[in-house]
């Protein structure tokens, strides 16, 4: 069991002096004595019982998560409604705001052991009600901002947890050397929180590669709309077919990749390139996701070797190099990332050829 | 030359990018005593101006084209620009026709 343990029990476990707690009781003494910096000083206990029956106690860092409500203003920070020790504000956007966070905090601590945006459980910032009827949600280089929606089209963008993951994607990549935000390493950075995205929620639900749908932004549609998400990793290109937004336009292979100077060049519409190349990795290995195809993408990303403006072709490389130095040559994991690259028609296919 | 039934001032916003990546494209296209205040609305933005540097990521991209008798201007936008004159430029396309700039009780859209 993971449980953020409040203060008041952490105090009780802390003074109880009954034998089969001795090791609980030092982690709560260890958890409340620390303070708050980096933090693994803030953390959590976590508790379960071991083969003999005793209490065993352990500690996993803690986000540290300020939800700030803007007003409907589009002035940012807001004003502050949630902190770590706050209890939920039962305001919907700001309490999913701050348990999106978490669960995106959970699943790149469990999947990658990275505390958080900067590696070292730096604060995880978010505003929600911003702007009125805002459309959007985005990283603007320091925090998480989310609008309501205008009800017509957008319900509030906190309504998904594939979309607050992918924004706090956007701050991982960022504090990882960064990708320019324009043509394919735009794609790449786009379809990189796409894949931590759809990897938070499935780490969330437990599912497996089969199971998960799939799917960014699922929910986020008023009923009005014809269509089931903003876009889909499994086929991109098919989220929704609406008659005021049209047809989704991701591509899912080089010989569709489409040139525009909208978009800062596409990257929302290309990244369904490197996003389907993923779920062809991650599907042809199976299990969970981020446990082998998602470790591989997330060690390319944080190498420290990526140049910030690579193309398609570059990140598929370094993904092969990155595989390659996990599982080794002639893996299975290997020869899968050369399969969903060459499946999408960034690599040759070499038995083509 | 211009034809008599033709708009005096034509106004296009497109907003791309976004998390949602999609394209909304606005068009006003005023005559009459109001073409004079678009005139002026679109004297007002800075379309020469230098433009900040985008930062983040999944904010909305803009263009605005404005063609106010012989005289055709455009200007991309990073959303951080998208204040003051701009701003107001592109919440009344955005509102038009139901809303004339300058006109009393006018709530701009805000996305």
């Amino acid at each position: 069991m993971t449980a953020i343990v409040p203060p008041y029990l952490l105090a009780r476990i802390a003074e109880t002096d009954a034998p089969h707690l001795a090791r609980a009781a030092r982690a709560a003494r260890a958890t409340l004595e620390a303070g708050h910096g980096y933090d693994p000083d803030l953390t959590r206990l976590q508790l379960s019982i071991d083969e003999n029956g005793a209490l065993v106690a352990g500690a996993t860092p803690s986000p540290d998560r300020v939800v700030s409500d803007a007003q409907n203003r589009e002035t940012l920070p807001g004003v502050q409604v949630r902190t770590e020790t706050d209890p939920p504000t039962g305001d919907e956007a700001a309490d999913e705001a701050f348990d999106g966070l978490g669960a995106t905090f959970d699943f790149f601590w469990d999947a990658f052991g990275r505390a958080g945006i900067d590696g070292a459980g730096g604060t995880l910032a978010a505003t929600v009600h911003y702007g009125v009827d805002y459309d959007n949600a985005f990283w603007n280089g320091e925090r998480m901002v989310f609008g309501d929606g205008d009800g017509e089209v957008f319900t509030g963008f906190t309504n998904s947890l594939t979309v607050i993951a992918h924004e706090l994607a956007h701050g991982v990549t960022e504090f990882s050397g960064g990708l320019v935000y324009e043509g394919q390493s735009g794609a790449l950075n786009e379809s990189l929180s796409d894949v931590f995205g759809a990897l938070t929620e499935q780490h969330s639900l437990g599912q497996t590669a089969d199971e998960a749908s799939w799917l960014i932004g699922a929910g986020i549609f008023t009923d009005a709309v014809q269509g089931e998400a903003l876009r889909s990793l499994a086929a991109p290109g098919t989220a929704y077919d609406d008659d005021v937004l049209g047809r989704d336009p991701q591509p899912g292979h080089m010989r569709d990749y489409v040139e525009t100077d909208e978009d800062n060049g596409g990257v929302h519409i290309n990244s369904g390139i490197p996003n389907r190349a993923f779920h062809l990795t991650a599907t042809a290995l199976g299990g969970q996701a981020w446990e082998r195809a998602g470790l591989i993408w997330y060690r390319t990303l944080t190498a420290g070797t990526l140049p910030t403006t690579v193309d398609f072709a570059g990140f598929a490389l370094a993904t092969l190099e990155a595989a390659t130095a996990e599982y080794g040559e002639g893996s299975e994991e290997v020869d899968a990332v050369r399969a969903g690259w060459t499946g999408v028609g960034v690599m040759a296919d070499a038995t083509s050829g | 030359m211009q034809r008599a039934d033709e708009p005096t001032v034509r106004v296009t916003v497109v907003r791309s990018g976004g998390i949602a990546g999609l394209r909304r494209q606005w068009q006003a296209c005023p005559d009459g005593e109001a073409a004079a205040e678009w005139s002026a609305l679109i004297d007002r933005c800075p379309w020469d101006a230098p433009r900040s540097e985008p930062s983040g990521a999944d904010r909305f991209c803009w263009r605005v084209s404005a063609e106010a008798g012989p005289v055709r201007r455009e200007a991309e936008l990073p959303d951080a620009d998208v204040r003051g004159p701009w701003r107001a430029l592109i919440d009344a396309v955005r509102a038009w026709p139901d809303v004339t700039p300058g006109a009393a009780g006018r709530t701009a859209p805000a996305s």
